[in-house]
């Protein structure tokens, strides 16, 4: 029998959101989900008001990638939802936990072409790990509780709860806090005959190398990764999105893996015969030609999906589960042996494989983005939250960065979403309030998002945007130049508008530079107040990331210059 | 191959043709039957071995992320 009505469907939403540990919401709001706003309007939860929908699926990534948490976003039916689409599609690639919840056309205007109705579940399959309608009330709660554990995991990622405003507003038991809920089921972990073989493969090694990935983000096994590759004395890797995991100086650490990864990485890889990969995925951006890509070598790969075993490439012994119980089988066993293999003579030997980043020199006085990050990163203070747009200052910031853990740089690695950049340091500064959070934007991507200025200055938030503009879309320019016989369709932003006027019409301070004179004093100004700030950067466009391993070639073909050296600036 | 699975959510079947399609495999027979409080699907998949072998681990994730919403 159903109990007194209490409560109604929107507040049974905030009720549940905080009672799984939401503190915070990005959204927007829209006639659809005006029942659950109006509830907001005296929640405890608070909610940040962004300027389009995709900034709140971003933003709601972002304080997922630098808390652990999930993240939480709100939007409205049809346009509103389908905003989101781009955000949480980042959110299944790099296994971001966030869950939103669109509002829904009531449920008698469904399939009628009503006003702003969308089939929102069916475009949101794709999408997220689960989306799912709510129909009736008293399956709201059950739903809802069902969407954070389906978020968290094993393997982390979206999942879309649309709720029509008629459920929203609908009569419902109030939730309560002590009934007995369903649990998580107790995370896999690998047998004890996979270690072994594991152990086995590592004893009989000569020439191992450790690949870690975004998986020992997700598994919080950052502290056993470390261990491993110290016990071991290992040369060790990192995915994009493993960039963090290494202990900060390690000297056994090669820096990124991948198109545009270290040289001594990618080789070490090319070398190895046997691969550690840890929480990693394979992506074509770090394997290349995949039967060329650690042609050497036995692959060990430890993973929480199972999906992701001889996805790409075949593996010698499959790790399933947690990888936090897999390192910590692994360590535990390992330290049990009476004599520890140590690869640190082969390590110095990976090392030398690679020498210093290759970079083009900029014209006289003129600045270039590379140095702008070098020297950025030389000066941020250790724990700064870097989130990163995507193109060529992505990979720029992702081969020089200096993340202490994989939750300081924030970065669309898998989709590769340009936009991300503000968006997630909005939701990242939330999640640190203290630290310093720096969003490394391109002038392609920033355009994209930076109407969030205006969010960033509504909640005072100390977020800085180091803007690399070289008034290209620089990576879609540099492949043209590379690969498409130098004809620049498209991709000349010339006539960008002045970033500083615009960032003062949001009362944000901006500053722009051009001469490599003036880099160290402003980069001092931007980091130097806890006030939101711009640095403009007027680099020199013609400038290239190196090194480049054409897609789908191998590392022996990778690229340090372009093939000739005149000018090739469109 | 044929596979039998156990959806909770009939709605399902629209991600499993969508990612069968994406892996370039086809099917040629769907027969989805109600229970009392799942359904189940026998579905004849055809395709190269490698995707065959991709789409059943990927359905697998899948229908787990099913079964725990449905609790």
């Amino acid at each position: 029998m159903l109990q007194p009505a209490e409560s109604t469907g929107a507040q049974l939403v905030l009720d549940v959101l905080a009672d799984e540990g939401v503190e915070i919401v990005f959204g927007y709001p829209g006639g659809a989900n005006m029942p659950l706003y109006d509830k907001l309007y005296a929640h405890s939860i608070e909610h940040v008001l962004v300027r389009h929908e995709a900034a709140a699926a971003f933003a709601a990534g972002g304080y997922a990638r630098a808390s652990g948490r999930v993240g939480v976003c709100f939007a409205t039916s049809g346009p509103g939802a389908t905003n989101l689409v781009t955000g949480l599609l980042d959110a299944l690639m790099d296994s971001v936990p966030v869950v939103a919840v669109t509002g829904q056309v009531r449920t008698a205007l469904m399939g009628t072409d009503g006003f702003q109705e969308a089939d929102v579940t069916s475009i949101m399959g794709p999408v997220t790990k689960r989306s799912v309608c709510v129909r009736d009330v008293r399956d709201l709660e059950r739903v809802l509780r069902a969407a954070f554990r389906v978020a968290r995991g094993p393997r982390p990622g979206p999942v879309l709860v649309d709720v029509p405003s008629d459920i929203l507003k609908a009569a419902c038991p109030k939730m309560d806090p002590f009934a007995a809920r369903p649990v998580a089921a107790a995370p896999e972990h690998p047998g004890d005959g996979a270690i072994d073989e594991t152990i086995e493969l590592i004893r009989n090694a000569k020439r191992p190398v450790a690949i870690v990935g975004g998986g020992a983000r997700s598994a919080n096994a950052v502290y056993l990764y470390r261990e491993l590759v110290a016990m071991l004395e290992l040369p060790h890797t990192a995915t994009i999105n493993g960039l963090g995991c290494a202990t900060p100086g390690d000297p056994r650490f090669l820096g990124m893996l991948g198109m545009h990864g270290w040289k001594a990485a990618n080789l070490a890889v090319n070398t190895a015969d046997l691969v550690l990969a840890l929480g990693m995925r394979f992506d074509d951006r770090v394997t290349g030609k995949p039967d060329k890509f650690a042609r050497n070598a036995k692959i060990v790969h430890a993973d929480v999906d199972a999906s992701e075993f001889g996805k790409i490439l075949p593996v010698a012994v499959a790790l399933r589960g947690d990888l936090r119980q897999t390192l910590e089988r692994l360590v535990r066993r390992l330290g049990r042996e009476e004599t520890m293999p140590r690869f640190s003579g082969w390590a110095a030997e990976a090392k030398a494989l690679g020498g210093p980043l290759p970079a083009d020199r900029a014209p006289h006085g003129e600045l270039s983005a590379t140095d702008v990050l070098d020297a950025f990163f030389a000066v941020a203070p250790d724990d700064t939250i870097v989130s990163t747009d995507v193109g060529q200052h992505q990979m720029w910031a992702a081969q020089r960065q200096r993340a202490i853990h994989p939750r300081n740089f924030l970065t669309s690695a898998g989709l590769g979403s340009m936009g991300f950049g503000l968006p997630a340091a909005i939701g990242a500064q939330f999640a640190h309030p203290e630290r310093t959070v720096v969003a490394v934007c391109g002038d392609g991507g920033f355009q994209m998002s930076m109407a969030e200025l205006a969010t960033v200055r509504r909640h005072e938030l100390p977020v800085k945007i180091l803007l690399i503009d070289n008034r290209r879309l620089g990576m879609v320019r540099q492949w043209q130049e590379l690969f498409y016989e130098r004809r620049y369709s498209h991709t000349d932003l010339s006539d960008n508008p002045d970033f500083v006027t615009i960032a003062s019409g949001y009362g944000i301070r901006g500053e722009r530079i051009e001469d490599a004179g003036e880099l160290r004093d402003a980069l001092e100004r931007f980091l130097g107040s806890r006030e939101p700030a711009l640095l403009h950067c007027a680099c020199f466009p013609a400038e290239n990331v190196w090194p480049l391993i054409p897609p789908g070639a191998t590392v022996d073909d990778a690229m340090e210059a372009a093939p000739q050296t005149e000018a090739i600036v469109a | 191959m044929t596979l039998s699975l156990v959806m909770h959510d009939w709605r399902l079947l629209e991600r499993i043709v969508g990612l069968t399609n994406r892996l370039g495999c086809a099917y040629t027979r769907v027969d989805v039957r109600a229970g009392e409080a799942h359904y189940h699907a026998t579905i004849d998949f055809v395709g190269p071995p490698d995707a065959l072998r991709r789409l059943d681990a990927q359905l697998s994730r899948l229908l787990n992320d099913d079964k725990e919403m449905s609790r």
